[in-house]
């Protein structure tokens, strides 16, 4: 009876032990990474498994719909939650993140550990990494390069009856437009058009109300125009710049795609809707992100050879709209030394080579100047360029009033037809200036 | 009560304890029982909503507390009762609210009327009947969107099936969009105006129709004299319910529409969770909420006095 209880006694402490010793573990040696759930988010899950391996730290995963991305995250960032030790959020959060201290600023760590910040793509460091902007305070490792393309059907476009008609129609030959006129005659010749027994049209284009899918959209035309926010010499005045004849020739120039060369219905679209569109057979062509290219070129209906890729057409100047996020601490999270330590892991130049293999998009130059690098995949090549004419969005703190107001005007404007393309600027530019003023910026 | 107290303290045995509950009056009493609901009241709902006042008169961003909160007066006040924007939200709103209300009392009582006269199988249509108005009005909204799809939705194509509609999209399209919310709605909570229609219809004793028989009244008359009169305050009952609900209509609206084609369908309380939770003006969006607030309680206190003078008749 005695040695019995010698032995119970014995199990319960090595039960104990084993409970405590564990949960120790289990705090020390898990992180949790926030993302959006989509392709490059189970690359990186993929990816991770090899720091895990080398660390020894779990990797746990939180990914949320798009849809449900920025509501979630920055509620999250806003009530000082503990949920995410490591955040790859949008560029625009950074303004925000950096004044209300929800990042990690990341000078001290790359000083100590040498990672060197300059062996990123420089316009991914200017608009991850940095705030206020071009400063050399960091606060983000550029994770996820990305800016606004296009997909294309080349098994029709092959077509020689096709190619036939469209050079008798319009004079030139049927192939990645040029331009964004270019881009209309496409969207034109494919609107309504009967291809193997089905009706198609021409293009998915950003529609989207809710969120940013239109300010994506429209951005991408007006970059192409030239298109300033403000003056250069006199920041956060935007008379003459936002509405500035070009810009309102660009904004009159989607509203007309939209009216000609949209599936009909596709007054609410953004990232998942076009990709429906496009590989459901719908369109022949459609805006979407350099991120959802792998995925494309992958798929079993409209991969491999049926599809193309083009970067952002130009009309008066080469640009795209930037899209990607960057990879930052949060400053609320438990374990702020392990994020960091991925964080140095991720950096390396070996690591940054695998995750574009798995189909992240690198922002290392380690992987982007590789000679080889445009012949490693059917769109890296225009990746490349897109990259290098990249223009963001605003990125101040109040960059979410900014946002929705611009989602309200041009969503006005160009689905629901109301005023013109000038008075829609105009009132834009009431909207932001009241925005600046609240925030003592003019 | 004070009976109860005192038996209390006597199971408790003498002390001082009990001789302090014995001097209790009644009033002491009765105010130790109600003060806990009065404390979660005063939390839960009386602070909150002084707090909300006290925010409307600020510029506080509560995504932002480190930026300096100024008293900005009457400003967003000012700024919400002078935009062009609010009253188009509120003119949606109003569309909303006027014509779901119209549809679903018509609707809902001559469903109810129908439903009441128990022909073979009463029970069955009414059981699927109401079926709608069980399901999440976020699910409703996004199965719609599908439905009312231009190409694959089955809407379309019922429409096109009796008159030769060609493509149109209903939540699309500025003139069509309204509509479109309209229906969903009137079809998820017609059942919800019947059920309450069909209440007051069963409540109507059947001698009165048995008196007007005698009396050689017609249809039409027991209708207006007895049926309409009779039933008058369950459908007041419904349109002030479903009145004060769509007021505040959010989640289904969104999720068919997005507030959109632009701005067409975005109600007050759509635009106004996009300045507090989106925006994070919390103290313009804390102005705009008082302004509802006062809206709905101003006139839904209206409405209640006329349905108890109908009561009353």
């Amino acid at each position: 009876m005695h040695s019995l209880k010698k032995g119970v006694f014995a199990a319960a402490l090595i039960a104990a032990l084993a409970m405590f010793s564990g949960g120790a573990a289990k705090a020390q040696g898990e992180l949790t990474l926030c993302w959006a759930a989509w392709d490059p988010a189970n690359a990186l899950r993929e990816l991770s498994k090899d720091f895990t391996a080398e660390s020894g730290v779990k990797m746990n995963f939180e990914f949320v719909p798009w849809t449900n991305f920025a509501d979630r995250f920055l509620n999250e960032l806003n009530s000082r939650g503990k949920l995410c030790d490591l955040m790859i959020g949008d560029s625009q959060w950074l303004g925000t993140a950096a004044t209300e201290g929800h990042y990690v600023k990341l000078n001290d760590f790359f000083d100590k550990e040498g990672i060197d910040i300059n062996s990123f793509l420089p316009a991914t460091v200017y608009a991850y990494s940095t705030w206020p902007k071009g400063t050399p305070n960091y606060w983000v490792l550029p994770a996820m390069g990305d800016a606004l393309g296009w997909i294309y059907r080349k098994d029709w476009f092959s077509k020689p009856e096709l190619q036939a008609e469209f050079k008798q129609k319009n004079g030139y030959d049927l192939g990645v437009p040029k331009n964004w006129d270019q881009l209309m005659d496409i969207g034109k010749f494919f609107q309504g058009r009967e291809i193997d027994g089905k009706k198609r049209y021409g293009l998915a284009i950003y529609t989207e109300r809710g969120s940013e899918g239109i300010t994506m959209g429209v951005t991408s035309a007006m970059y192409a125009w030239g298109m300033r926010y403000d003056d250069p010499k006199n920041p956060y005045h935007m008379e003459g710049f936002l509405n500035s004849a070009d810009t309102v020739e660009a904004l009159e120039f989607y509203k007309e795609l939209y009216d000609c060369c949209t599936p009909p219905g596709h007054s609410d679209a953004y990232m998942v809707a076009n990709l429906d569109a496009y590989k459901s057979g719908q369109v022949a062509v459609q805006m979407n992100w350099f991120a959802f290219m792998p995925g494309i070129y992958k798929d079993e209906d409209v991969g491999g050879e049926k599809s193309g890729f083009f970067v952002n057409p130009a009309q008066k100047v080469e640009a795209s709209t930037l899209g990607g996020q960057g990879i930052s601490v949060v400053s609320y999270s438990d374990k702020r030394d392990l994020a960091l330590q991925y964080i140095k892991w991720f950096a390396q130049d070996e690591v940054q080579k695998k995750w574009w293999s798995l189909g992240g998009y690198s922002a290392s130059r380690a992987v982007l100047d590789d000679p080889n690098f445009p012949n490693t995949a059917p769109f890296a090549a225009d990746f490349l360029k897109a990259m290098n004419g990249v223009k963001d969005f605003w990125q101040e703190p109040a960059y979410a009033d900014l946002l929705l107001s611009m989602q309200k005007r041009v969503h006005d404007y160009v689905v629901a037809g109301k005023g013109t393309a000038k008075e829609a600027l105009d009132k834009l530019i009431k909207d932001w200036t009241e925005t600046f003023e609240e925030e003592g910026l003019l | 009560m004070r009976g109860v107290a005192v038996a209390l303290a006597a199971d408790q045995g003498a002390g001082s304890g009990v001789a302090k509950v014995r001097h209790m009056s009644d009033r002491t009493i009765a105010w130790i029982f109600i003060a806990p609901t009065i404390v979660l009241l005063l939390a839960i709902n009386i602070f909150p909503l002084l707090w909300t006042v006290y925010l409307s008169f600020t510029n506080f961003k509560a995504n932002r507390p480190s930026r300096v909160v100024e008293w900005v007066g009457t400003r967003n006040y000012e700024r919400i009762l002078g935009s062009e924007d609010v009253w188009e939200y509120l003119q949606a709103t109003a569309h909303f609210v006027g014509w779901t209300m119209f549809f679903q009392v018509v609707l809902g009582f001559g469903l109810a009327w129908l439903i009441n006269r128990q022909f073979r199988g009463h029970a069955i249509w009414t059981t699927i009947i109401v079926l709608p108005m069980m399901l999440s009005p976020a699910v409703v909204g996004v199965f719609w969107t599908y439905l009312f799809q231009p190409q694959a939705g089955i809407f379309n194509y019922i429409v096109n099936f009796f008159i030769d509609a060609g493509d149109f999209t209903m939540i699309g399209d500025v003139d069509l969009a309204p509509w479109a919310i309209v229906l969903v709605d009137t079809w998820m909570w017609t059942p919800f105006v019947m059920l309450i229609c069909l209440a007051g219809l069963r409540s109507i004793p059947d001698y009165i129709y048995e008196a007007a028989e005698v009396d050689r009244a017609s249809q039409w008359r027991q209708f207006w004299t007895i049926t309409l009169p009779m039933v008058m305050p369950f459908l007041m009952l419904a349109v002030l319910f479903r009145g004060i609900e769509n007021f505040k209509m959010f989640d289904m609206v969104v999720e068919l529409t997005s507030g959109g084609p632009g701005s067409t369908t975005e109600l007050a309380s759509i635009n106004l969770k996009r300045a507090a939770f989106e925006k994070w003006k919390t103290g313009y969006s804390s102005a705009f909420a008082v302004i509802l607030f006062v809206t709905v309680f101003g006139v839904a206190n209206i409405y209640v006095k006329v349905l108890n003078k109908v009561k009353q008749r």
